[in-house]
């Protein structure tokens, strides 16, 4: 070996011992990611363009996109996607409107207790959705202490129907949503310089035209992680829908599930899947567009 | 551009006194620097005058008006602020058209009035960029721009220079000085750069634990200073403890008799500027220590070398301690540690404080 060789070889060495412990770092989650993920959708996409066979409850391989058109042709299941859409537009405005003034609130105080404060943002996220909503069913049923106490209280007569409607699932997937949103936005309003908010102040601006010239178009990139994180959590709430919604409340992850496991139908099953993820992304990326086009103005 | 007056200014939080009973009157057009260690209330006197902070106490009047109740937005002042604050979605030409916007200025007009603008920040061509494609100076004189766009009652500057590098400090404290020459801005600044303060202001308020110590010029400030703290903070001072036992006649701690003008009976500090005092070897009939009210004996204990300036702390006594400066003059004066030299200065040069 030349004199020259030795004097390069370590250089060369290092960057290749770089290369292999990117490779390293890298491979776990991404192997990870393709056996738990992308693998198991792959199957599920074959799946879904199966044929089935009902009376049999059997799965016959074919390559068909009927399951896609049952879907799409029969209004019981294009009124579950509406309603699906519906309420995760909803929540997530719902989340958004609440959301905003306490991540506001909590991003500038300088309270002592804000950690506190952030730690009670978070503490709903630490009960599961199925106690959480076990919880509301003792709450807000018709006998539950909600009712009970406005009826003892002589303030209604007959019990508000909450449990079992529509309102319900609302209200519990806010809550759940929530903190996700407060927490997105309140990182990223907490990166606003606070004077940027006096100079609009000073030169004229009221609070409310200070926030839609300067604070909104700032917290942007925050509102549309909360926004997006809100639709699609939303979109593909279960537990909730299913819990506090009763048997005549549908949406579509809790449609997923019942496809596989009462049904049995599997082709169909995993078509409600794809469209389900189909939609979210699809208007994901739409608002996401909307709100870009609106902020690069 | 008014005249602005503050009048006995009081902001508590709590048992803590922010501001305690502030009064200042700025002149149309005068440029006033509030001047100050942290923590002093300058910011809160200057954050109170622009509509931020609602004082406790006291009242704030533009051009006469009374706008201690005013929301800022109401408040017709240019405020630029330490961060700059500039707008990080708007372009720089957005930026200083907001203020026109906000006080509904026909769009032609504010086309206009942001280039004349821009033109005497001397950066005309730079309205499309936004902030971030600018140098922290560039970004300066933008929100300097913003601020003077709206035709301001009253310029606020909130250390508008401690984000520059120091070359570039000194040139922008000259430029804003003669843009508010030019047009007649009256200014508040706020500053803890004493060299800042000296440079630009017309004239300069010390301020310490949230009280007024001390109003005048350069000079009034320099030569007078009205108590101990201005005495140390606004260039610098040797202070000498001890006690005024008959009028004239001063004794340190240490023991050594001086003489001094005036001052009431009882414990007082002496102050001297290191550049008033006259050091020599040896005290020789006719040399330049000749004929000072007072000459000590001393040994030189530490010289900084500081350049054009020399610095020499001179043992006096066990307790008292003087610093003298000298220019670093071609044959001057060249002390060395432990080397024995002879100070004295005259009456004039000492100032007794008996706060």
């Amino acid at each position: 070996m030349s004199a020259t060789a030795v004097a390069t070889g370590p250089v060369v060495e290092k960057r290749r011992g770089e290369g292999l412990t990117a490779t390293a770092l890298l491979a776990p989650a991404t192997i990870f990611v393709a056996l738990c993920l992308l693998a198991p959708l792959a199957f599920l996409f074959r799946y879904s363009l199966n044929d089935f066979v009902a009376t049999k409850k059997m799965m016959v391989e074919a390559v068909t996109i009927a399951n896609y058109v049952k879907f799409f042709t029969d209004p019981y299941y294009t009124a579950i996607l509406g309603t699906t859409v519906r309420i995760a537009v909803m929540v997530t405005a719902a989340c958004l409107l609440l959301g905003f003034p306490l991540a506001y609130v909590m991003a500038r105080t300088q309270s002592r207790f804000k950690n506190v404060l952030i730690i009670l943002t978070v503490l709903p996220l630490f009960v599961g959705n199925a106690v959480r909503s076990a919880g509301w069913m003792v709450i807000f049923g018709n006998k539950g202490f909600f009712n009970s106490s406005l009826q003892g209280l002589g303030l209604i007569e007959k019990p508000l129907e909450i449990m079992y409607t529509e309102k319900a699932v609302l209200i519990g997937i806010i809550a759940v949503n929530l903190p996700f949103m407060v927490l997105t936005l309140q990182s990223v309003i907490e990166s606003i310089d606070r004077a940027v908010e006096e100079a609009a102040f000073s030169l004229g601006a009221p609070p409310l035209t200070m926030f839609r010239r300067v604070l909104w178009p700032l917290a942007m990139p925050g509102i549309l992680a909360g926004t997006i994180l809100c639709f699609i959590l939303a979109m593909n709430a279960y537990a909730t829908p299913f819990l506090l919604g009763g048997p005549l409340f549908k949406m579509m992850a809790p449609l997923v599930y019942n496809q596989f496991t009462q049904q049995a139908n599997w082709p169909f099953g995993g078509a409600i899947a794809f469209i389900l993820m189909t939609v979210t992304l699809g208007l994901t990326l739409a608002a996401n567009l909307i709100f870009q086009r609106k902020a690069a103005r | 551009m008014a005249r602005l007056d503050i009048q006995n200014l009081v902001k508590r939080y709590g048992d803590f006194h922010a501001v305690k009973d502030v009064s200042l009157s700025i002149a149309d057009g005068e440029f006033l620097v509030l001047l100050g260690p942290s923590g002093c209330g300058k910011t809160t006197t200057l954050r109170m005058v622009a509509g931020f902070i609602e004082p406790t106490a006291g009242r704030v009047l533009l051009g006469g008006q009374d706008v201690t109740l005013l929301p800022p937005w109401k408040r017709n002042a240019g405020m630029v602020f330490q961060s700059y604050a500039l707008f990080p979605h708007l372009t720089v030409a957005q930026n200083v058209a907001f203020g026109l916007e906000m006080r509904k200025i026909p769009r032609a007009d504010i086309g206009k009035r942001v280039e004349e603008v821009l033109a005497l920040v001397r950066l005309a061509g730079y309205g499309g960029r936004l902030p971030r494609q600018l140098s922290g100076g560039q970004q300066q004189r933008v929100a300097l721009a913003r601020a003077l766009a709206i035709r301001p009652d009253v310029l606020l500057l909130d250390e508008p220079l401690s984000n520059l590098d120091a070359k570039l400090r000194q040139e922008v404290r000259v430029e804003i000085r003669e843009l508010q020459r030019q047009l007649g801005l009256t200014t508040v600044m706020v500053t803890h750069d004493q060299e800042e303060a000296l440079t630009m202001a017309d004239r300069l308020v010390v301020m310490s634990e949230g009280e007024v110590r001390q109003v005048g010029s350069q000079r009034d400030l320099y030569e007078r200073p009205a108590n101990r703290f201005v005495a140390g903070f606004v260039g610098r001072s040797t202070f000498l403890d001890g006690t005024i036992e008959t009028p004239g006649h001063f004794r340190t701690g240490g023991g050594l008799e001086l003489k001094c003008t005036g001052g009431k009976m009882g414990a007082a500090v002496l102050s001297l500027r290191p550049e008033r005092v006259e050091i020599g070897p040896v005290s020789l009939p006719g040399g330049p220590l000749s004929g000072l009210d007072n000459q000590l004996q001393g040994t030189v204990e530490f010289v900084s070398y500081l350049g054009s300036l020399i610095d020499i702390h001179v043992r006096l006594s066990p307790a008292d301690r003087l610093v003298v400066q000298i220019a670093n003059r071609e044959g001057g004066f060249s002390p060395e540690v432990g080397q024995p030299v002879h100070v004295g200065w005259p009456l004039s040069a000492g100032q007794v404080f008996t706060d």
